[in-house]
């Protein structure tokens, strides 16, 4: 009952805009330049704009991104060398666990001197005790710290304009790789609101980019039909989907969908291989977790350009594109199964209908016999 | 003689066909209500603990070895470090302060990359061979959530496949899973979004001064539900069907009760905050944070950054944070599945109001186009 009551809305929606389609090719040519001229805005508007509105709005996110994690205070540099010391300072972020580890290790190597000065030099066995204990303290406190976020970059380093642009990407597809962390209060707060309005850009762009992809995709799809197959029969196929669908049109079948969506994996497998030195395993392994926004992230393809500091661009752009390409290729697939998968229970539905009625009629027929004979 | 018998054998199989059916029809309702609702809670848990058990299983060795590999190497990086100190100690002597200084802390240092190089391959922290077991990150809770946070596309990444099978099976995992956890969504969602409403329509519109539009909102919906049934037994279908599709749309046109969207929101707020106290509670978070990874899971994203419970990991058995934090998890999805199933309602509903007021306006006016009107909907 929700089903049909979920569908009820989108099938009415769907006949208006048919019907407004129609109507609109029969008036005179002044409303057509009219119509032509709104149809191009609304294009614009919808699936242009909507793509140009989720670039736009990952860049400025980098941007605040950039800013918010790398800002310093003004009294950063107090506070800094204060930290080297004491573990009471007022340092945010990712500055926390350098000052830490920074302080680990002045600590050990104080107290190596410690060791080596007290101890006597000669006396081996227990000097070595010793500084395997020192050593021993000093990789459970990085262990800790890295835990608890150090990975050994300052912010500056962290936060390149490439690697805050993945990051935005990772939250407003939900994909979240989590190489990247917010560190500082307002980055947290910051990526919370990020997400809130993020979100939803990238339903409308992933919703737009569905239908413009599974337009395409149906055209070229009836285009190549049309080209392999003799005339005749298409006029008989397009005559039964008229009958059984009410609009003349080919249907593309689910396997054609998973076709162009493996195809593109393997292609995004091989070029990731190829430029991030990853077997195609683990190449197919990101692909498929990607796409899929599970984003477990032991793999980034990011992580090799951060580490060539020359900012090799040209490959980010095509990564970004790839996956935003990935979201509306998974999206026009999703529209071209529901579709078939509607064709198909529309026809089952009156398969059962017909079955039923013969039912029906067959018990009706029996129970009239037997009134007469009793 | 013979077609008098024939009958009568029709009418006794008719009778008992009756029976028969009457049965089947409630067999087959009860696995419908199975399977539409708790069977699919069943479907979810029930594909996640084979999940689990199969990661676990798959993960489990292999990983257990990596690990006795990452403790051998930080071991020998640690006593090499100390060679090389006494190396040093031995070469400057005491007498060398500030020689002694430089070198030594050339050493830390670069020990610090070798370890922190080991936690990058997959070192934790467990520094004795005989503790892997006890700490093992694949015990069957944290294969759970492992399975878990594939299924429902989180992806956390503080636990991840390093074997080859591991990796395959993540992927072939995922692409099942991810279709029955979106129908388990939806499913749920509706239904919540249904009782939610119907006692929504209780509570705040009955007291609410009786207004007419709870008396007239709350009885189509019932009538609805009571008509329901009767097509299966009704002879004129074509003419029941009809029917019920003119009191549903009716229902769905005149007024349907729609919460509104500030309450939706309300809802999903009070559960992220809800969620963060407890979290913060439990793991020594503070709030923000708390909230911080309660949006985040909630929203799919997952980081990973902050998870609760590594005593999840730790843990051999079940215990109660796992448990809590698995239901949070699948309970809240299907709640905002749910805010988002009456908020679309709301929409739509307000919409097409707006739209036919406007249409009224422009009949009234006379200067009367459809297609403005209804363009927007698309």
């Amino acid at each position: 009952m929700t089903q049909s009551g979920a569908s009820v809305p989108v099938t009415r929606s769907s006949v208006r805009s048919r019907s407004s389609g129609g109507s609109s090719s029969e008036v005179d040519p002044r409303e057509k330049v009219k119509a032509c001229c709104r149809k191009l805005v609304e294009f614009m508007f919808t699936q242009v704009g909507v793509g140009g509105l989720v670039v736009c709005y990952a860049i400025v996110g980098a941007f605040a991104f950039q800013h918010i994690e790398t800002a310093k205070d003004p009294k950063w540099e107090v506070e800094w060398h204060k930290a080297q010391t004491s573990p009471d300072h007022n340092l945010k972020g990712a500055w926390v666990q350098l000052a830490a580890v920074k302080r680990l290790t002045n600590l050990t190597a104080n107290k190596l001197w410690d060791v080596t000065s007290s101890e006597n030099v000669f006396n081996i066995t227990t000097w070595k005790k010793s500084t395997d204990m020192i050593l021993h303290e000093f990789q459970e406190g990085i262990v800790d710290s890295v835990k608890k976020g150090y990975d050994g970059r300052e912010p500056e380093d962290a936060w390149t304009l490439p690697a805050a642009l993945m990051f935005c990407l990772s939250i407003f597809t939900m994909i979240g790789y989590g190489n990247m962390v917010p560190k500082t209060t307002w980055g947290k707060v910051a990526t919370i609101l990020y997400a809130v309005f993020g979100i939803p850009v990238y339903i409308l762009y992933f919703m737009n980019m569905g239908k413009v992809f599974a337009n395409c995709f149906r055209w070229i799809y009836r285009t190549m039909y049309e080209c392999t197959t003799k005339k005749p029969s298409i006029k008989v196929i397009e005559l039964e989907n008229g009958d059984t669908v009410a609009h003349p049109r080919v249907i593309v079948p689910t396997t054609a969908c998973l076709w162009v969506i493996s195809g593109y994996v393997l292609g995004g497998t091989i070029m990731f291989a190829e430029w991030e030195g990853w077997d195609y395993l683990d190449s197919a392994y990101f692909c498929v977790t990607s796409l899929c926004k599970i984003g477990i992230g032991d793999f980034v393809p990011g992580a090799n350009i951060l580490e060539s500091r020359s900012g090799n661009q040209t490959k980010l752009v095509i990564n970004f594109m790839y996956l935003l390409l990935g979201m509306g290729l998974i999206a026009m697939c999703y529209n071209l199964m529901r579709e078939e998968v509607k064709v198909k229970m529309q026809d089952l539905k009156r398969d059962m209908r017909k079955w039923l009625e013969g039912l029906r009629i067959q018990s009706c027929y029996g129970k009239k016999k037997s009134k007469r004979y009793h | 003689m013979e077609r008098k018998r024939s009958s009568r054998h029709r009418q006794r199989y008719r009778k008992r066909k009756t029976t028969c059916d009457k049965i089947k029809d409630f067999i087959r309702e009860f696995i419908a209500f199975m399977f539409s609702n708790v069977g699919i809670i069943g479907l979810v848990v029930g594909y996640t603990i084979c999940g689990a058990f199969m990661f676990q299983a798959i993960e489990g060795t292999e990983a257990s070895d990596d690990r006795e590999e990452a403790i051998k190497d930080i071991h020998s990086a640690r006593s090499k470090t100390r060679d090389r100190l006494w190396e040093i100690t031995q070469k400057f002597n005491v007498l060398e302060e500030e020689a002694w200084r430089e070198q030594a802390a050339s050493e830390v240092l670069k020990f610090q990359m070798e370890v922190i190089d080991a936690i990058n391959k997959g070192y934790d922290g467990v520094d004795d061979v005989k503790d892997l077991s006890e700490t093992s990150q694949w015990s069957f809770s944290g294969a759970f959530l492992y399975s878990l946070t594939v299924i429902t596309t989180i992806g956390y990444g503080n636990v991840a496949p390093k074997t080859e099978w591991g990796k395959v099976a993540t992927i072939f995992y995922a692409i099942i899973g991810m279709p029955l956890f979106l129908l388990y969504l939806s499913n749920i969602g509706d239904i919540l979004a249904k009782s939610f409403k119907w006692s929504y329509a209780k509570c705040c519109l009955c007291r609410g001064c009786g207004s007419n539009r709870d008396s007239r909102s709350v009885s189509p919906e019932n009538s609805v539900a009571v008509q329901v049934p009767e097509i299966i037994d009704e002879t004129d279908e074509q003419y029941e069907e009809s029917h019920i599709e003119s009191t549903l749309g009716d229902s769905v046109k005149d007024d349907t009760i729609t919460v509104p969207v500030t309450l939706c929101l309300a809802i999903m707020v009070g559960y992220v905050c809800g969620g963060a106290i407890l979290f913060s509670k439990w793991e020594d978070w503070d709030f923000l944070d708390g909230s911080y990874f309660c949006f985040i899971s909630l929203s799919t994203i997952g980081f990973g950054d902050i998870v609760p419970g590594d005593q999840i990991y730790a843990s051999k058995g079940l215990d109660m944070s796992f448990i809590f934090c698995s239901m949070y998890l699948m309970l809240g999805m299907a709640i905002i599945a749910m805010c988002f199933n009456l908020m679309q309602e709301e929409v739509i509903h307000k919409f097409r109001s707006c739209v036919k007021a406007v249409k009224n306006c422009c009949s009234c006016s006379g200067a009367r186009d459809d297609d403005v009107d209804t363009a927007p909907i698309e």
